[in-house]
């Protein structure tokens, strides 16, 4: 058994290899498994023409923040990170990015909603690549024609809805804020209003003004009106829509493969007015970033804004990642592109996300809020007003 | 004599001198990174195991020192590394060390008004070393072995050879084309040139130019002075604060002392819940623990009849969901019991119509019927591997004793089996009831605490344990992640779970089984 | 405590004990049906797809990003040096608990439980910067080594599992010790080769419950681990759903039901030692 022993101990001690990390004249990328394998060809590509060494290490999307913030300081991150821009918040309060200098030529070739997203105060903090909010997405067998108004919507709906059948006719996911904000935006409802500078103020709450509680009481009716059922999450939803079982739903890009897969026509449209009025759509903008402990920022800013930024780089990436391109010359590759265009529509009254790290608390609130609502425990006006002050506490405010 | 000794002990004597040698070697290297608090543990430690090999009576010790070395560097370091945490306001905007903070504060620039920007050639020499020729309108700097000094376009040292009018060799120095400089623009980037009272710095790939720090820091006052708009701000709890409130990020970690704590107890967003959350936790983590043993007991006394065909077979199967991942399977359960779309209540409402479908992750009581179920369906395996390997210790002798005297297989069971598996499984019961009390994977991923509890302070739902409603505050809540406060629960949690078992510890009298193991 | 079964018996019994497997295998035929299932989702509403398709078993091992192939190398060498090591180190204390008495018996016993019950929220941090350190110190140890996480799995070694072999060894008479003793055995050497072969059954019942946490475990893996081919299966696999909106769940549902094999054949092996080394005739009372 001691032989064993000793065997194993060796077997621990030849199991080691070298660990990786940020050193100087080698630029580390940190991207999820979505953008690593463009990346992987980018990489490839800057390394036959500059000979510098590029390496990407693929982390979840979800955990690059928090290992940025731990890794970083120590000198163990990346170079760049591609993220969403709604991170912004907390990576700068953490010092953990680097502003982007971009010629307004440059600039101008941008989606400028993308390039406000990745703006704070009055510099940029990187360089966008894509962008995604929500659409209708319509079953074109079952709703041939996209409605006209969010009324004509749920009317078509309900003659579509048969419950013990399992065909339903629109289903919003749930709990899910991101893709309701729809029918909270139309009446003017808003999560953190501006202040005097333009940046967003974490007090001047909007989940229980007049047109946020408009949205929920709609929401509330759907409800009652059977149209909405309970535990529909994106799972279900898009379970039922890629199996032809329902009509309409509200969705990302993301979506558009799985029902591809299951072989269903689909049209994606602008979100219909309610009551006359248009309702705004999350925008989420990702984009490259430059960490601010990297070594090598020189060589990094040569990446991102010389070798990224053209519309080859820019067209790979979405034919990887399915998001339209916030680089219009890349963008207007797509003009004959529908679902493009469908998501470009329904993006004409979008707001980007916002980004302030207070959102954390905002999340959270207002889902259970939908929750409630959805499962008919608390009437909307009281939900939305208790999500409301449940946040301006956590917040602080008054 | 000392001869006799270390002839008999030589393998034991060399094996412990090249610990303690190893240990220097840490040590050095540790006081080298300059962490010299750390410095000092593992001399420490060697010295504590080499007197524990050789004392005599310190015997017993030796047989614990392997897994105890591993069990205070991976388990009671972070441990004690939260609790220290717990001090302290580490967090999302906080968490630099104020030496870092202050080191990334000066290290911005900016570039002054009357900025000189400088194209430049670089020129490398067999031995590798560079040289640059800064190149502006009023004059050329030649920056080389980390001086810079004027020069003169006209100066013999650069030789123009292809005579495009840009010189291709510095004495015996050559040019490097932009390929060449690539690969060293990191080296470059690190150079801080000081010329004639200025700070140049590179730009980019093909310019260098003039840079002032943004900040000048005042170590006394704890002041950073932002040299663009001479606002002052002052060090504030661990954040650079300007008197109209703005703030410059990054901030750093500060010692807070119990403030986390008492912000525990004190704040109405977490006494809110807090009882109700803590009286399910104590519930949740009791039932399943009765139910998992139960389950796991009764089945184990099934499979080991050596009787029962089949019992390998069975015994895989029952093992199966143990052998699976947790994450795919409770998500497999959470899609089972969806109240439209999944299976149990499709089945339901076909055998007894629509009324029959149950809320199982929406209702309240249901939720928690849920949680148990899929925990039950979780663990009574590893009870059932347990028990099997616990029913082995029983001698089979007292059972042919009992049974010579009459005995009924329910008498067996309650006077033999059970008291003899509980002596030993008495603990571990104990560490089931602590370890599902912070069950924090089941309740998050099968309904994330879900129902939530309308009109509650804080978002908080009735399937919440103290963890998972805890983490959702630390790390969801307010701005970012707050490490501190997470450090303070946990260490909180910590102190009522262990509470708790020690009462149990008492109550179930294992400790007198203890003292009375011979 | 068994007695041979009357054809009654055996009915109810094997009756009960089907009961029992279908209640545990039911949630698994769902993921045995996603993996043969054309569209990913996890989500589905019929046991037999409507298209089956072997696709996500064949993907698997000729995907250039989801190297299952290496992750499942990579694991098991983690898992079976762990799960061996773990063994070798809760049994050396446990005896040393159970046989000996000295100061600070009783008190390390509980403070190996009170150990277990901090919430280890934070210790992702803590360990992160450890490995990281040690890393500098000794670059094969580093971040994206085996041997770190090796190293960081056995300090679990000694917690329940020297609680459960010490009640084990407890039940062992010391008149096999004692008088391994009069015939000049050194401590360890009655341990090795008198105590180690009764206890084979709790010796393999620990080596399972070690293996199976070591070779689910994703928290430490997934913080450790930087490479693709350094991953272990859980890092790995977790990778294929990670994406919110793009989930493989046929990929990852074929991944799982193969991954679970190794564990299964183990166990089968290890039903052997499970039988009692009491019965085996050498305690003479």
């Amino acid at each position: 058994m001691k032989r064993i022993a000793i065997a194993l101990l060796g077997i621990i001690l030849l199991a080691g290899l070298t660990a990786t990390a940020s050193e100087a004249g080698k630029l580390l990328i940190w991207a999820d498994d979505t953008r690593t394998p463009i990346m992987l060809n980018v990489a490839a590509d800057f390394t036959a023409v500059y000979g510098v060494e590029v390496e990407v290490q693929e982390i979840d999307f979800g955990e690059i923040r928090g290992q940025l913030a731990t890794a970083g300081p120590a000198g163990e991150g990346p170079d760049i990170l591609i993220g969403a821009h709604d991170w912004l918040g907390e990576l700068i309060l953490n010092g953990l990015v680097e502003p982007v200098v971009l010629e307004p030529a440059t600039i101008s070739d941008f989606n400028p909603v993308a390039v406000d997203a990745f703006m704070w105060g009055d510099l940029l903090y990187g360089v966008p690549y894509a962008t995604e909010n929500v659409a209708l997405i319509r079953n074109t067998d079952l709703v041939p024609e996209a409605p006209a108004t969010f009324e004509d919507l749920l009317a078509t709906a309900v003659t579509l809805t048969d419950l013990e059948a399992g065909k339903y006719g629109f289903l919003i996911q749930q709990p899910d804020p991101y893709h309701t904000f729809a029918l909270h935006s139309a009446g003017g409802g808003y999560i953190f209003g501006k202040d005097e500078d333009g940046v967003l103020d974490p007090c001047d709450m909007g989940l229980d003004n007049e047109g946020s509680i408009a949205g929920a009481i709609l929401l509330d009716q759907m409800v009652k009106d059977g149209i909405e059922i309970a535990g529909a999450g994106y799972n279900e939803v898009t379970g039922a829509f890629n199996a032809g079982n329902l009509g309409m739903m509200i969705g990302g890009p993301w979506t558009l493969p799985g029902a591809k897969d299951g072989g269903i026509n689909y049209g994606v449209s602008a979100i219909p007015p309610i009551a006359g009025n248009a309702p705004g759509v999350f925008v989420g903008v990702q984009g490259f970033m430059i960490s601010a402990f990297s070594e090598n920022k020189v060589l990094a800013n040569l990446f991102v804004k010389d070798f990224l930024i053209s519309t080859d780089v820019m067209l790979g990436l979405y034919i990887q990642g399915d998001r339209p391109p916030a680089y219009l010359p890349a963008l207007a590759f797509l003009s004959g592109n529908d679902d493009i265009q469908g998501f470009a529509a329904a993006a004409a009254t979008a707001v980007p996300m916002p980004k302030i790290a207070e959102m954390g608390s905002v999340w959270s609130a207002w889902s259970d809020a939908l929750e409630l609502i959805v499962n008919q425990e608390l009437d909307p006006t009281t939900a939305m007003k208790d999500a409301a002050n449940q946040i301006r506490l956590l917040l602080g405010c008054e | 004599m000392i001869g006799h000794y270390v002839a008999k002990h030589a393998a034991k004597l060399v094996l412990l001198g090249l610990l303690c040698a190893v240990a220097v070697y840490v040590c050095v290297v540790l006081i080298g990174m300059e962490a010299y608090g750390v410095a000092a543990l593992p001399l420490l430690g060697a010295g504590l195991i080499t007197y524990i090999f050789l004392s005599e009576k310190r015997y017993p010790l030796r047989w614990l020192v392997p897994g105890l070395v591993f069990l205070s560097v991976m388990v009671v370091y972070p441990i004690g590394y939260t609790i220290v945490a717990s001090f302290s306001n580490i967090g999302t905007g906080h968490m630099l060390s104020k030496e870092q903070a202050v080191t990334q504060l000066l290290s911005r620039t900016y570039a002054p008004d009357d900025a000189v920007t400088y194209t430049y050639i670089a020129f490398a020499d067999t031995a590798g070393t560079v040289a640059l020729v800064l190149q502006a309108e009023n004059g050329w700097i030649l920056y080389r072995d980390g001086v810079a000094s004027a020069i003169d376009p006209s100066d013999a040292r650069l030789v123009d050879e292809d005579g495009d009018g840009a010189p291709d060799r510095f004495s015996d120095s050559v040019r490097l084309s932009i390929p060449q400089i690539v690969p060293r623009l990191s080296e470059f980037e690190a150079y801080r040139i000081e010329y004639g009272g200025t700070l140049i710095g590179l730009e980019n790939l093909s310019q260098f130019r003039t840079r002032a720090p943004q900040y000048a820091y005042d170590p006394e006052s704890e002041t950073m002075t932002d040299q663009t708009t001479g606002v002052v701000y002052t060090a504030l709890d661990g954040i650079f604060t300007a008197e109209n409130g703005d703030e410059i990020y990054p901030g750093y970690w500060v010692w807070k002392g119990l403030a986390n704590y008492v912000a525990l107890i004190t704040n109405p967003q977490v006494s809110g819940p807090f009882l109700r959350v803590f009286l399910w936790t104590f519930a949740f983590a009791f039932l399943t623990t009765v139910l998992n043993f139960t389950l796991g007991l009764g089945t184990a006394i099934l499979v080991n009849d050596p009787y029962l065909r089949f019992r390998t077979l069975y015994r895989v199967i029952l093992v199966v969901p143990y052998a699976l991942p947790a994450f795919v399977t409770i998500l497999v359960w959470s899609g089972m019991l969806n109240q439209h779309f999944g299976i149990i209540n499709q089945v339901l409402v076909d055998l007894f119509g629509q009324g029959a479908r149950i809320e199982w992750l929406e209702d309240a009581l249901m939720a928690k019927v849920s949680i148990l179920l899929v925990n039950l369906w979780l663990g009574y395996p590893y009870m059932m591997i347990i028990c099997l390997g616990a029913l082995q210790s029983i001698s089979p002798s007292l059972y042919e004793a009992a049974r010579v005297d009459g005995a009924t297989w329910w008498q067996q069971f309650r006077k033999i089996t059970l008291p003899l598996l509980l002596m030993p499984l008495g603990p571990l019961l104990v560490g089931t009831f602590a370890f599902n009390f912070n069950n924090f994977n089941l309740i998050w991923l099968l309904t994330e605490g879900r129902p939530p509890i309308a009109g509650a302070m804080t978002p908080a739902g009735h399937t919440d344990i103290l963890i998972s409603y805890t983490y959702r505050l630390a790390f969801e809540g307010a701005r970012g992640n707050q490490l501190g406060l997470a450090a303070a629960v946990s260490t909180m949690i910590f102190v009522i779970i262990a509470t708790i078992s020690a009462f149990n510890f008492r109550m179930t009298g294992a400790l007198e089984e203890l003292s009375k193991n011979v | 405590m068994y007695n041979k079964h009357t054809l009654l018996g055996g009915l109810w019994r094997h009756a009960l004990i089907l009961f029992l497997c279908a209640f545990s295998i039911f949630p698994v035929l769902w993921v045995i049906s996603a993996s043969f299932n054309a569209t990913d989702n996890m989500q589905l509403q019929q046991l037999i797809p409507p298209r089956p398709t072997i696709d996500h078993y064949r993907q698997l091992f000729t995907s250039d990003r989801y190297k299952f192939a290496s992750w499942l190398i990579n694991s098991l060498k983690v898992t079976l040096i762990t799960a061996s090591l773990t063994v070798v180190l809760a049994g050396l204390g446990a005896y040393a608990f159970s046989r000996f008495r000295f100061k600070g018996r009783r008190v390390g016993l509980l403070s190996l439980l009170l150990i277990q019950m901090f919430p280890q929220m934070l210790a992702m941090v803590a360990l992160f910067l450890l490995v990281l350190s040690l890393g500098e110190i000794f670059p094969w140890a580093g971040l994206n080594t085996h041997t770190a996480i090796i190293l960081v799995y056995l300090g679990g070694a000694m917690g329940f599992n020297t609680w459960l072999m010490k009640g084990y060894f407890d039940t062992i008479p010391r008149s096999l010790e004692e008088s391994a003793k009069v015939d000049g055995a050194t401590p360890f050497q009655a341990f090795y080769k008198i105590i180690l072969p009764l206890a084979r059954p709790i010796l393999a019942t620990i080596f399972i419950l070690s293996f199976i946490t070591t070779y689910g475990e994703l928290i430490i893996a997934s913080i450790l681990l930087r490479s693709n081919d350094q991953f272990t299966l859980p890092v790995g696999m977790h990778l294929m759903i990670a994406d919110q909106y793009s989930q493989r769940w046929g990929m990852f549902s074929a991944g799982a039901i193969v991954a679970m094999l190794p564990f299964l054949v183990m166990f089968v092996l290890s039903q052997r030692s499970l039988v009692s080394g009491l019965t085996r005739g050498s305690v003479k009372e």
